[in-house]
């Protein structure tokens, strides 16, 4: 192997051939394990997906009145997400177009305007020019109307913004494709739709990006081992405890690029043990499917690809009440993310007190200081740290995904019922199924290979 | 937030000494993973609380804690259940032991009514874990109620003031509060 083929090389040579051989092994339910922590694969990623693909970047609820503003990244790119005087939302890069210095020093606020700090360069909340220090005798021939912040496109689907800085490319809904039926159950289901409360859970954690977005997608099977002490301690409480065989329970659904699990009950009735609040307001839009999937449900968990992923459901810890968490699973250099862990509740429930306790304890569960979420982290990091290996590359090490393949796991089948939608669904999916992690990998590797040539 | 302690409002240096002897044998139960024995310091009607520090915009008057979300908000049973856990094969969280070491300073006790007692102290917190040589601090004020029951003290609230908009460690359990 020449040096661009290595572990440390940087050059697309390598990334490509990494690209191929993820292709050939996704055919036997596999991938490069080496794919996992490679600096020239993540930079790569930055040009490839993260340049291309919509990504969460917020909910509409954390920008209600104009001026509203919070910084989010799209891959490392640092945004400003602002909703202008007129109303409008925009994904601007946070970068004046004088110097490139930066505008925001803080997460979140409220503005009129973005003034520079170095020059002064003072442009309004729609991206526009507004001025500079001495500007009529500075600047007596600047076409002003040319100096308009770069902006990413922002679409929004239930509430969910996404945006993506390719000028090209599908809209947001042809982007979220079939998986939209799903998003609408779990953030359109009330009239009102769901509302950020608080801010979010931040935290680092030295583990790549796609290793907790992909054990998102659909993986129940770790919950065994890596949550059995939690397990051990605490699970069976609420709807939980009518659950009376896990595996059987649960289900997978995957569509191209996205997949989502679930656990269901008989019990039509069951709503993820949302009070009447919610299911006296269910939105008139949902269909009787929509309706019958919402209703049978315990819990929800899932990823948008690239990187924001969700959990909705009774919580599963054995505290509090239903909760919704989205998190965006944020690069922060290879073998390294930052993760944005938001609690959201239906509109119809943000001033019930009561309700509210119970759910935070719920989402508290899947957080830093929660019981479940900081045994993932620990494994995750030692997947990291074990995955720099060279060795791994030298050997073609491959990673194994083939639970639910034909003839390997029992009882994971396709099934054809119109509550589970549009995608397609196996029984005992999310434990035996690894369908979710081979879509995954699949989407990745599509488009690592379809933008290659990516101008940087 | 008024830290300054007047003469009114201070504690007796006996009693001052005792609730720092009190803050250092805490200390050293966690830091030693006696977590069953630091349970029997926690009141029964305890909350303990890790509010998000919030990142908001220059001119913002909004306090720099949110008053919604926590990173943890336990009552006594679920710190009890988190005991539990922490004793468990699988909590990998804790399996294996970080090294902790709480470094306690700034110890300021006030006495708003007979026997309870208002207690701020700041702290670092070493953290290392597994077989490396890489550690993680956690800096923070944490504002504690105590109440003189038989000779002792009980903690009756707890809140950590972490001084972390992004978490710098991976996870947050017990003995790093």
């Amino acid at each position: 192997m020449g040096v661009s083929m290595s572990k440390t090389g940087s050059g697309s040579e390598h990334v490509d051939d990494l690209v191929a051989k993820t292709a050939d092994a996704l055919e036997d339910g596999k991938y490069p394990l080496s794919i996992t922590h490679d600096e020239a694969i993540y930079q790569a990623e930055r040009e490839r997906i993260f340049s291309n693909m919509w990504c969460f970047v917020g909910h509409v609820s954390e920008f209600e009145e104009p001026g509203d503003y919070a910084r989010r990244y799209i891959g490392e790119d640092p945004f400003i997400i602002v909703r202008d005087e007129r109303g409008e939302l925009h994904a601007f890069l946070d970068l004046c177009l004088h110097r490139g210095a930066q505008f925001c020093t803080a997460e979140s606020g409220n503005t009129s305007h973005f003034r520079c700090p170095y020059h002064g360069w003072t442009y309004k909340n729609d991206g526009t020019l507004q001025g500079a220090p001495h500007m009529r005798e500075a600047y007596c021939d600047l076409d002003t109307d040319d100096v308009t912040l770069e902006e990413a496109t922002l679409e929004s689907y239930q509430g969910l913004l996404f945006a993506r800085m390719a000028e090209e490319g599908p809209s947001l809904e042809e982007y979220l494709g079939e998986f939209t039926w799903y998003l609408d159950v779990l953030f359109g289901l009330t009239e009102g739709g769901m509302t950020v409360v608080g801010e979010p859970h931040r935290w680092e954690s030295d583990h790549d990006w796609k290793t907790s977005s992909e054990s998102f997608a659909g993986d129940s099977y770790h919950v065994l081992t890596t949550h059995q002490a939690g397990l051990e301690t605490s699970l069976g409480k609420g709807p939980w405890s009518r659950i009376e065989d896990f595996p059987d329970a649960s289900y997978l659904a995957c569509t191209d690029k996205h997949s989502g699990g679930y656990y269901l009950l008989d019990d039509a009735e069951t709503f993820m043990g949302y009070p009447e609040a919610v299911t006296e307001n269910l939105d008139p839009d949902l269909s009787e499917a929509q309706r019958d999937l919402a209703g049978r449900s315990v819990f929800h968990v899932g990823t948008v690809f690239p990187n924001m992923s969700y959990i909705h459901g009774i919580q599963s810890a054995g505290w509090g009440g239903p909760w919704l968490g989205i998190r965006v699973w944020q690069p922060r250099g290879p073998g390294k993310v930052e993760v944005i862990n938001w609690w959201l509740v239906p509109e119809e429930l943000a001033d019930d007190e009561e309700f509210k306790h119970e759910s935070h304890r719920g989402w508290e569960s899947l957080s830093p200081g929660g019981a479940f979420e900081a045994d993932d982290l620990v494994v995750w990091n030692g997947i990291t740290d074990s995955c720099k290996s060279t060795m791994i590359d030298r050997r073609e090490t491959l990673g194994n995904m083939q639970l639910g393949l034909d003839g390997m796991s029992e009882g994971v089948e396709t099934v054809d019922d119109p509550v589970h939608g549009p995608a397609e669904v196996t029984t005992k999916g999310l434990y035996f199924d690894e369908r979710h992690s081979r879509v995954w990998y699949g989407a990745w590797q599509s488009a690592m290979e379809e933008y290659r040539g990516d101008p940087r | 937030m008024n830290h300054l302690v007047t003469a009114e409002s201070a504690v007796e240096p006996t009693r001052h000494h005792e609730i720092e002897q009190f803050l250092y044998h805490e200390a050293a139960l966690l830091d030693d993973f006696e977590m069953e024995a630091w349970l029997e310091l926690v009141s029964e009607d305890v909350e303990l609380k890790v509010p998000i520090r919030r990142d908001r915009g220059p001119g913002s008057d909004a306090s720099p804690f949110s008053d919604e979300t926590y990173y943890l908000r336990n009552d006594y049973d679920m710190l009890r259940e988190r005991v539990d856990k922490l004793s468990k094969e699988y909590a990998w969280s804790e399996n294996p032991r970080s090294r902790i070491r709480h470094h306690i300073g700034n110890v300021r006790v006030t006495e708003p009514t007979e026997d309870e007692y208002e207690v701020r102290n700041n702290q670092l917190v070493y953290r290392s874990q597994g077989d490396t040589a890489d550690h993680k601090l956690l800096s923070a004020e944490r504002k504690s109620s105590l109440e003189a029951v038989d000779g002792t003290y009980r903690i009756t609230d707890r809140t950590v003031y972490l001084d972390h908009s992004i978490l710098s460690t991976k996870n947050v359990t017990l003995p790093l509060l």
